[in-house]
């Protein structure tokens, strides 16, 4: 329960805040110009993913080029990668283990 | 159309239903806005912000919570979010405009200004919002706590921390 003190403070609080909506009247926009809002927006989002994915295409397909080449050329070098990554995959896990433990 | 149909149909794409919903809650949350930040045209900014955010994030939407709330979560976050990346000079001088500005509105309106805005304008933005929500709106601590991604045990103490400056700042005033 609230002390007297804290509940007379709380009171002068809510007065002060319910005078400030009135003397900032609020004016909501009509239907229409959320509708366009809307609209706007879920372009604006649909261009976003497509942007997205067409990066995320793209990088995919450098990645895989790189790979398949060297694979194809140089396979050696290709199983020292995999080699390398083998050897760092447990010391990236024991790290993220590490920080997940300490939060 | 109630409020539960009118999300249902949003989150399947309807943009009528969607700007009805929103229009709804408009200037409940222009309101809300206006009482944390305490600045008139942050306010309206940081509304239609909200709103955009809601039309991208509205299929997440999973009914746990009324849908004003879920509304005043993203506005909280976003408000924030604005204040750590501006300096503290610079949102210094923006509240003391604001607040003339308020104090003009209220003139204009032949009312008398009350000291209680000015001592919760002093007061840090993490303290004020916990304040407004709990003694304004009657948030429970828990609601608070997971609007503001902050442990309950905090939001209680940053509400009777800031309670307690408060009073102190309405006596310095009143001394003067």
């Amino acid at each position: 329960m609230l002390e007297d003190k804290d509940e007379l403070t709380a009171k002068q609080l809510f007065d002060g805040l319910e005078k400030l909506d009135q003397w900032n009247p609020v004016s909501t926009p009509n239907l229409q110009w959320f509708q366009q809002n809307i609209e706007l927006e879920k372009k604006r989002i649909r261009k976003k993913q497509w942007k997205d994915l067409l990066t995320f295409i793209s990088v995919a397909v450098c990645v895989l080029s790189v790979l398949i080449a060297v694979v194809y050329r140089q396979p050696i070098i290709f199983l020292y990668f995999q080699l390398v990554g083998i050897i760092l995959l447990p010391l990236a896990f024991y790290k993220t283990r590490k920080k997940v433990s300490k939060e | 159309m109630d409020e539960k149909d009118l999300i249902r149909k949003a989150q399947k794409g309807d943009t009528l239903a969607l700007a009805k919903l929103l229009q709804q809650n408009y200037s409940f949350v222009v309101k809300y806005l206006m009482k944390v930040t305490l600045h008139p045209q942050i306010a309206e900014d940081l509304t239609q912000e909200t709103m955009m955010r809601c039309i991208e994030k509205i299929h997440l939407y999973n009914g746990d919570s009324k849908f004003s709330s879920w509304l005043i979560t993203i506005a909280t976050n976003l408000f924030i979010d604005q204040q750590r990346k501006k300096k503290r000079e610079k949102k210094w001088v923006e509240q003391e405009q604001a607040l003339r500005k308020m104090k003009w509105n209220a003139a204009n309106r032949n009312e008398e200004w009350t000291d209680v805005i000015d001592v919760l304008a002093q007061i840090n933005v993490d303290i004020r919002m916990p304040i407004v929500l709990k003694h304004y709106y009657g948030y429970t601590y828990e609601e608070i706590g997971k609007m503001m991604g902050i442990a309950e045990g905090t939001v209680k103490s940053r509400v009777s921390n800031g309670l307690k400056s408060v009073r102190k700042g309405l006596a310095e005033r009143e001394g003067e």
